[in-house]
């Protein structure tokens, strides 16, 4: 029987979309919308990475600064110019992805280990560049002030609603394009040089052409996922592209699973809520968040995804 | 940028010295406190990503025994063993678990090991800062040799680096015993058909690691700040100094300790703003001229 | 219970062994309801109550599970009890079942974040402190129009994406009617563009930063600042520290200050007044340490080799302790005055030999201003917690004096009426300089007690402060404003 994989990601992205689109129409819960809303950025965020860890088994320690150079190219650009919002996204995306080709062309060569410290240090590098060149950035107090002019198609961005319909949408379609990325021949190429990368390289394909265009993807995608912390918090600050963030996308993926698409999404899913409910209740959430990062490094050993996979066996992928 | 600065000092001899030897303390201090890492990774193959907490520790341990007994050898002497200790329980109960594992898992576990630290610290000691104070014994003024100032203090620390890291390499490469911990980092299966308890082997590793941060940490502690989430700057001081002079070599990391240290002397006089920039500057062109590290050997 | 109008606002129903708020009905939420109730009539019940209160009592009242109706006929009150059947209130709450907080009948709840953990966690822990005190002392005079008050505390880390979030979160989802921010600076600005965006009272208590209500394009309507301001403190110390190195002919100085915007900006603030009042100091060596640097060594050489005359440094709590403790490995207090505004009671206390001769400014102290109420504060906060106040502390005791005043006076909780009960507001309070502070029209605090003395080993720790010249320092803030063109 033949399958249609495409159809079927593209149904089930807008089952998605439909049901998350209709809950505030049943209910409003601010907190739940702040969720979605920041869980968007996140999931894109930690979905890119694994663009990079689980397809093309690049391991970067140093995403966080796609992240944040998203956040700030647009933020930067709403306050400066007079561009639009979607002109601006647009503007953010670009040069997040032309940083990625540029910061990808010196680490892409190297390999798996020395590949996540430079990029570490690269991402350390600007930061401290961010702090530092404050007449442009505001150094480590931010971009303050807000983001001026949110608004898009008549929607009104700083409404709590229709900033969650936008970054809903957004997230979906940042999704769904990576996915067709990773299901078409391109994606099946990163796995391979994953798995075997003389193998690979037998099979005539240019591997550092091929790492490098991950690359860049993921970053632009990261880009995106900043694009959408800008909106939130209306404005961009420099914890977007600390090296902790880079370890919180890093998490994600690990606790959703590295082999399954959904994998990030799920583990993002897992922190954000995390980080919500205990903060309501103890000022110790390092001791809780630790200890439940044991239960599933120790207990489950892989991210709860991959777990259940492994447990059914049966559907492929 | 100050390059006039920098200029002038370096034509003057006094400045020359005095930040030289600012810089070599500086150096061996970092040295004493990537040590450990970069045994343990030699050796297991494992980065120590919570390498930061013991050094914590054994500042903690340290400032409450010196509180307690008023003996600095002794406040040094127990915050050591405890984090050797602690190194021991770390190793058997998570990170052997994880032996052999993708790189990201160890991160995940020694990560939740920091998360909850930092939190048992602040419960125990409390969310203020600490200082432990000089112990009396160096409550002395500053020594002056060759026009350049020397504190009795960081001369006995300087010392004692000295010592831990002739200690450390002749070890590794003289002793029966640091022969069998190479042999096993290189080859554990045989290792073990010859009889050897690796599984003690391993423990025992990773006390010395362990230890090695707590004894940092407990020697340093009169002049630094306690405060929970100390251990993170430690712990990328200590990965910048590994990076550069090669994971697993002892040499790697002393050498690369005394560049940080000369960059940092001399570059707060020529770059006072960005000094630390300097430094990341350092490590990409490592990364990209010989990736193992000045020391390393080829992964 | 009495609303703000005079009229009772709701009733508290004891039922099923538990509490549960009803507010009153909107009367034309109420005739649309009318049908429904017609259709269910119940049985009357018969309750006594005085007289006089009746006419409060008329009215509708609801939540999610009952309606009441009220009704005054010849000296009696009836109440009519119904059940609601609308289908939306309980899927509501299910959805919002994890995320919604049960508010409890009548409670003013006051959100309050700020950094709970970390290396400053003293700054979220301190001001945590003094709002507890100010929580029992309000409680106990009746709180805020007869409500009391509970703060809702939420530990942001310093994050300012999750300041954002738990601004919004306390708003939004606790029911928080008023806000407290005590984050630190970059934090606060985040906070700020909730503020803005939700136009809740909100007043900031631990940013010094001037430009967050200086500047009127980040100024928002209902955000205000109780906090000492960096350039107060930078205009304050340079008229204390030019008369002291005129005294000492002090003329060559040295920098240390840590390498971020506070570190930079308000170094260059105290220069750029320093020069001011006195034009032949020079600035012979800067150094810009790390934010957190833990090795100050081959910063402390080179500031010694430099030799200024004195050191003028904005390091602060942890790496100011560590500074100095590494400095007197290197004898550096007796090589240079050294100078610096930050010398406060858990520095004092993490350093065991303090050295005698540094002029610093008084964050807190409970010794000034030299006043019993002062000292009594002072003694009390060191009482039940069992350490010092910082100066976190009385900046957050002090905000809620001012909600506490603009309250009463506007005899509202909304925000834009406090807002305009603000402005102008003068309190009395131990912390100013004459005894009151006040809120400027620019929304931030002027009239509190700034000092610079000199420390020693001992108690009170810093001695001989001399109190700033309040004149002075408006009209050189005015004309620092001008040059940003704030005004």
């Amino acid at each position: 029987m033949k399958s249609r994989p495409a159809l079927r990601d593209a149904a089930i992205a807008t089952l998605a979309l439909i049901v998350v689109l209709a809950i505030p129409l049943l209910h409003r819960s601010p907190a739940f919308e702040d969720f979605i809303i920041r869980l968007s950025a996140m999931a894109l965020f930690a979905t890119s990475l694994n663009l990079l860890i689980g397809n093309a088994g690049m391991v970067s320690f140093g995403h966080g600064l796609f992240y944040g150079l998203g956040a700030y190219a647009f933020a930067l650009t709403m306050q400066l110019t007079e561009l639009s919002l979607p002109v601006a996204i647009v503007v953010a995306m670009l040069i997040t992805a032309l940083a990625a080709l540029g910061v990808g062309a010196i680490c892409v060569r190297l390999g798996t280990d020395y590949f996540a410290f430079i990029t570490l240090a690269v991402q350390m590098l600007f930061y401290s560049i961010i702090i530092s060149w404050q007449s442009l950035t505001g150094g480590d107090q931010g971009l303050r002030g807000g983001i001026p002019r949110r608004e898009i198609f008549g929607f009104e961005l700083a409404s709590q609603l229709h900033l969650y319909q936008f970054c809903a949408v957004i997230a979906v379609l940042g999704l769904l394009v990576l996915r067709h990325i990773s299901a078409s021949p391109f994606g099946q190429t990163l796995r391979m040089i994953r798995d075997n990368e003389n193998r690979a390289g037998f099979l005539g394909i240019v591997l550092w052409r091929a790492r490098l265009a991950a690359f860049t993807i993921a970053g632009a995608f990261a880009g995106v996922g900043g694009v959408l912390a800008a909106l939130f918090v209306s404005g961009a600050y420099p914890e977007l592209a600390d090296w902790p963030n880079s370890g919180q996308a890093i998490f994600a993926v690990m606790l959703g699973g590295v082999n399954s698409f959904l994998g990030p999404v799920l583990g993002a899913m897992i922190l954000l809520a995390l980080n919500d409910v205990v903060t309501r209740f103890t000022e110790y959430h390092g001791l809780v968040l630790g200890l439940v990062i044991l239960g599933f490094a120790l207990g489950l050993r892989r991210g709860v995804l991959d777990f259940l996979k492994v447990a059914w066996p049966g559907r492929s992928r | 940028m100050d390059l006039d600065a920098l200029g002038s000092c370096l034509a003057m001899p006094a400045c020359v010295v005095t930040q030289t030897t600012s810089g070599l303390i500086v150096g061996m201090l970092l040295f004493l406190v990537a040590a450990g890492v970069t045994l343990i990774f030699g050796v297991l193959k494992i980065i120590n990503f919570a390498h930061g907490t013991f050094y914590m520790l054994g500042g903690y341990v340290a400032y409450s025994v010196l509180g307690a007994t008023d003996s600095y050898a002794l406040a040094v002497v127990s915050g050591a063993l405890a984090t050797a200790l602690g190194g021991v329980v770390f190793e058997r109960a998570l990170i052997s678990r994880v032996y052999g594992s993708n790189v990201l898992m160890q991160l995940l576990i020694c990560y939740a090991v920091v998360l909850i630290f930092d939190d048992l610290v602040k419960m125990v000691w409390g969310p203020e800062f600490h200082a432990m104070g000089m112990p009396s014994a160096f409550q002395v003024p500053p020594l002056f040799i060759a026009g350049g100032v020397v504190p009795p203090f960081y001369a006995v620390l300087v010392g004692i680096a000295a010592l831990i890291a002739i200690v450390l390499a002749l070890g590794l490469s003289m002793t029966r015993f640091g022969k069998t911990v190479r042999a096993a980092a290189i080859n554990p299966q045989m290792v073990s058909a010859l009889g050897i308890n690796t599984t003690v082997l391993f423990a025992i590793v990773f006390a010395i690691g362990g230890g090695l941060a707590g004894l940092a940490g407990a020697l340093a502690a009169p002049v630094r700040s306690l405060s929970s989430g100390m251990g993170f700057s430690i712990l990328i001081e200590s990965f910048i100094v590994t990076v550069i002079g090669g994971m697993g070599s002892i040499a790697g990391a002393l050498v690369a300790s005394l560049m940080i240290g000369m960059v940092r002397g001399f570059g707060t006089i020529g770059f006072p703003g960005f000094t630390d920039g300097l430094i990341y500057i350092l490590m990409i062109a490592v990364l990209l001229l010989r990736p193992q590290g000045l020391f390393g050997r080829t992964l | 219970m009495p609303g703000p109008d005079g009229k009772t606002s709701g009733l508290v129903l004891h039922y099923e062994g538990r509490d549960d708020w009803a507010p009153r009905v909107d009367p034309h939420l109420a005739q649309a309801l009318d049908a429904k109730l017609a259709e269910q009539a119940a049985a009357h019940s018969a309750i006594k109550i005085e007289p006089r209160l009746l006419d409060q009592y008329v009215g509708r009242y609801g939540n999610a599970q009952v309606e009441i109706t009220a009704a005054s006929d010849g000296g009696q009150l009836s109440g009519l009890v119904t059940r609601r059947t609308l289908l939306a209130g309980s899927a509501a709450s299910l959805l919002a079942a994890p995320w919604v907080a049960r508010a409890q009948a009548n409670t003013l709840r006051i959100g309050m974040q700020s950094i709970l953990s970390g290396p400053i966690a003293l700054l979220g822990t301190s001001s945590r402190n003094a709002l507890t005190i100010e929580q029992d002392r309000i409680n106990a005079t009746g709180g805020f129009l007869g409500r009391p008050i509970e703060f809702v505390f939420r530990d942001s880390k310093g994050q300012p994406q999750e300041a954002a979030r738990v601004a919004r979160e306390l708003v939004n989802s606790t029911g928080c009617e008023l806000l407290v921010d005590a984050e630190a600076s970059s934090a606060s600005f985040a906070v700020q563009e909730v503020v803005r965006d939700l136009g809740v009272a909100c007043i900031h208590t631990n940013s010094e930063t001037s430009s967050l209500t200086a500047d009127p394009k980040i100024r928002a309507p209902t955000a205000f600042r109780v906090a000492r301001q960096g350039v107060h403190d930078a205009v304050a110390g340079s008229l204390y520290l030019a008369e002291y190195a005129k005294a000492k002919k002090l003329d060559k100085w040295a920098t240390c200050s840590p390498d971020y915007a506070y570190g930079r900006d308000t170094t260059a603030q105290y220069l750029q007044f320093f020069k001011k009042f006195k034009p032949d100091v020079e600035v012979i060596a800067e150094a810009w340490p790390k934010l957190g640097q833990p090795d100050f060594t081959e910063v402390i050489t080179k500031l010694l080799q430099a030799k200024p005359q004195a050191l003028f440094s904005l390091l602060y709590a942890g790496d100011l302790s560590a500074f100095v403790n590494q400095g007197n490995v290197y004898a550096l207090f007796s090589q240079m005055t050294v100078a610096t505004p930050n010398v406060d009671y858990p520095v004092m206390a993490a350093i065991k030999n303090l050295p005698a001769g540094i002029q610093s400014a008084t964050r807190y102290l409970d010794t000034f201003p030299n006043t019993p109420a002062n000292k009594e504060w002072g003694q009390a906060y060191l009482k039940k917690w069992n350490e010092r106040p910082t100066n976190w502390s009385w900046q957050n005791t002090v905000a809620m004096q001012f909600y506490e005043a603009a309250i009463k006076k506007a005899n509202s909780l909304d925000a834009k009426t406090l807002a305009a009960a603000l402005i102008g507001l003068k309190i009395n309070t131990p912390f100013g300089f004459d005894g009151t502070i006040t809120m400027r029209d620019d929304h931030t605090t002027i009239g509190y007690a700034i000092g610079w003395g000199q420390t020693t080993p001992k108690e009170p720790f810093i001695v001989d402060v001399k109190a700033a010249d309040w004149g002075q320092i408006i009209e050189l803030e005015t004309e620092w404003k001008q040059q940003h063109n704030y005004i």
